[in-house]
């Protein structure tokens, strides 16, 4: 059978049999808004996606506005995966957008880049400079962008609509496929639909329910889900 | 006239800004242009001028680490109070700020930026970042404020520089900022898949008619803002003395030679050198003069901006030689120079009389250098940078 649609792994049980019969979720080179009410479980699911390609080889450049690298660490291994090994042989990019804000020192790594969630520019900027060291040695990694509501606390929400025109321009032409989280409600509902306009996926989470709202090659589809200490588990 | 301290922009804008410009650096979103406007800022301290930084981008705090990263002391400036910041962020994020200003509300901006030029006459204020203004502020009431400044900084002889994200703003407000500004200057990527390199160029000046040639550069730490030269051949015929001139122009250089079977050691691989010079910086790389390494130029002619062809000025045998080796470097089509070396060996062929024997136009400089004195050497370098940025 000839596979019109590439698609990767999630790494959330049961999404990629929901999605495509177990032939992965998210068609390669694709751009997925994760939404949802807080504490559903936008950033697990991130993490998951994350994690899944690191085990397949695949790098990842996530960029966070909510948590330092140790403490993206920490909240991965509360489900029992293990961040380290992938952040020593470089194959996990960190963008850390936050800890300048809360003043904490920082290691310098080559693959942990600092920025801050005031100056897009200069995340845009490390964005490349990340990109341009991942592509050298990979032609197919994974992003995460986690997330899009602090972006919009600290600066005008327009702007973060063009930041992330901006980011999924430059994710696609690298061969990237990125996952891009926001809070429902917190920005306006004209600013809410521009986000779902530029992306190619959108998911909403509400904590019971998974529903695929709009999904390159699939229908809409709705599925219950559970946050368990392996993450989050689709029915 | 003031320097701006950005290496080779002085030169295209024919020796500075004027002494009240208003100048903008548009870059497009990923490139990294913040380092323009805090070289200026360092530089115009330096010389004694006073200034100020207007941030919403970072804190205070943020901005000395990244001067100090530069190699650049803006501490010492603000406790001369010869500098002072315009602190737009942290009292947004609920931090106190010691800066002389502090904003709380954008609608204390205008009239704030106003005092601050006043207390820099004859000095310079940095704006970082103009495009958060415009999402704050709005567009029309932004170019309002920015003409009501730009003026200001006329009457007070202060140099105005804006920091400007291109985001995906509509066209009339780019031409507006544009007709705003003295001078704008566009910072672009060189995009092939990714960016792989960034490039200034003047887009715009009311003082000066600009080339429009485009700087390759890149932001080093320390250092700051510094053209970049991917790569400059340096190739030519064997025993021309290409090792020795890439030895003399290089601050740090390589060779990788032969010397147990031969009297003479020879290079066998590859000559690579580091040029810093007059704030350029380029990676050099000499080839192997036998023919027998051959396939080494065609490789490394591929991606080189330049090149010097080393010829001995007493062996116009080797000259045939030196001209098979252009071709093979695929050096027509850059720009390239004439290192005529060993002048000061008895036979020496002139400039003249070598470009007639190698049948070379007059658009090929012709160097006289005797290398291993370092004779002729900075003048082969400047040769080749005039060419490469129409000097």
């Amino acid at each position: 059978m000839i596979k019109l649609i590439i698609r990767i792994p999630s790494g959330i049980p049961g999404l990629d049999e929901l999605v495509s019969e177990g032939s992965g979720s998210f068609a390669e080179n694709t751009v997925t808004l994760v939404y949802g009410p807080p504490k559903v479980g936008k950033s697990v699911f991130s993490y998951q996606f994350a994690y899944e390609g690191l085990l397949n080889n695949e790098p990842c450049l996530y960029i966070s506005t909510d948590y330092g690298l140790k403490d993206i660490e920490r909240n991965i291994a509360n489900f029992g995966w293990n961040l380290s090994e992938y952040i020593e042989n470089e194959s996990f990019y960190f963008i850390d957008a936050i800890s300048t804000i809360a003043g904490v020192e920082v290691e310098s790594k080559p693959n942990y880049f600092l920025s801050s969630v005031h100056n897009p520019t200069d995340i845009m900027v490390k964005l490349g400079m990340a990109i341009r060291q991942i592509t050298s040695n990979s032609p197919r990694y994974r992003s995460v962008l986690d997330s899009l509501t602090t972006l919009m606390a600290f600066n005008d929400e327009v702007l973060i609509v063009r930041v992330l025109t901006v980011y999924i321009m430059r994710i696609k032409e690298s061969g990237g496929t990125a996952i891009v989280t926001y809070t429902e409600g917190s920005a306006s509902s004209r600013v809410e639909n521009m986000l779902k306009a530029i992306v190619d996926n959108i998911i909403h989470l509400d904590g019971e329910k998974l529903t695929i709202e709009a999904m390159i090659g699939s229908g809409k589809v709705k599925a219950h889900y559970d946050i368990t200490s392996r993450g989050i588990i689709v029915d | 006239m003031k320097k701006t301290y950005i290496p080779k922009l002085d030169d295209i804008l024919g020796g500075g800004i004027i002494d009240n410009a208003s100048l903008m650096f548009s870059a497009v979103p990923g490139v990294d242009y913040e380092a323009f406007g805090y070289q200026m800022l360092n530089g115009r301290l330096r010389d004694g001028d006073k200034g100020f930084i207007f941030t919403n981008v970072a804190e205070p705090e943020t901005i000395i680490y990244e001067f100090k990263s530069y190699g650049w002391d803006l501490e010492k400036f603000l406790k001369d109070t010869q500098a002072f910041f315009v602190d737009g962020t942290s009292p947004f994020i609920g931090l106190p700020s010691d800066a002389k200003y502090s904003i709380e509300d954008y609608s204390q901006i205008e009239e704030v930026i106003l005092e601050a030029i006043e207390d820099v006459p004859d000095g310079i204020g940095i704006i970082n970042n103009l495009s958060t203004l415009i999402d704050y502020l709005g567009e029309n009431e932004t170019i309002n404020i920015i003409k009501k400044w730009n003026s200001h900084g006329k009457k007070y002889n202060t140099s105005l520089i804006y920091l400007f994200t291109k985001w995906d703003y509509n066209h009339d407000l780019i031409q507006n900022l544009k007709k705003s500004m003295d001078c704008v200057v566009e910072i672009k990527t060189i995009e092939e898949r990714v960016i792989i390199g960034q490039g200034f160029m003047v887009a715009h000046s009311s003082w000066s008619k600009p080339s429009d040639t485009m700087v390759l550069f890149f932001v080093v730490q320390p250092g700051g803002v510094k053209v970049y030269i991917p790569k400059i051949l340096v190739t030519g015929p064997y025993n021309a003395g290409k090792s020795t001139f890439v030895k003399k122009i290089s601050k740090k250089s390589v060779s990788v030679d032969r010397k147990a079977l031969s009297a003479f050691p020879t290079t066998i691989a590859l000559d690579i050198g580091h040029l810093e010079y007059k704030g350029f910086i380029a990676d050099v790389f000499g080839t192997p003069g036998q023919e027998r390494f051959d396939l080494l130029l065609d490789v490394l002619g591929r991606e080189s901006v330049g090149a010097f062809i080393i010829v001995d000025s007493t062996a116009p045998q080797t000259f045939a030689r030196a001209k098979e080796m252009i071709r093979k470097a695929k050096a027509e089509a850059i720009p390239k120079v004439l290192v005529a070396n060993k002048q000061d060996l008895p036979g020496a062929l002139s400039p003249e009389e070598i470009r007639e024997k190698m049948k070379l136009g007059k658009d090929i400089p012709i160097i006289p250098a005797i290398v291993t004195e370092g004779k002729g050497v900075t003048d082969a370098l400047d040769a080749l940078l005039g060419l490469l940025y129409g000097d």
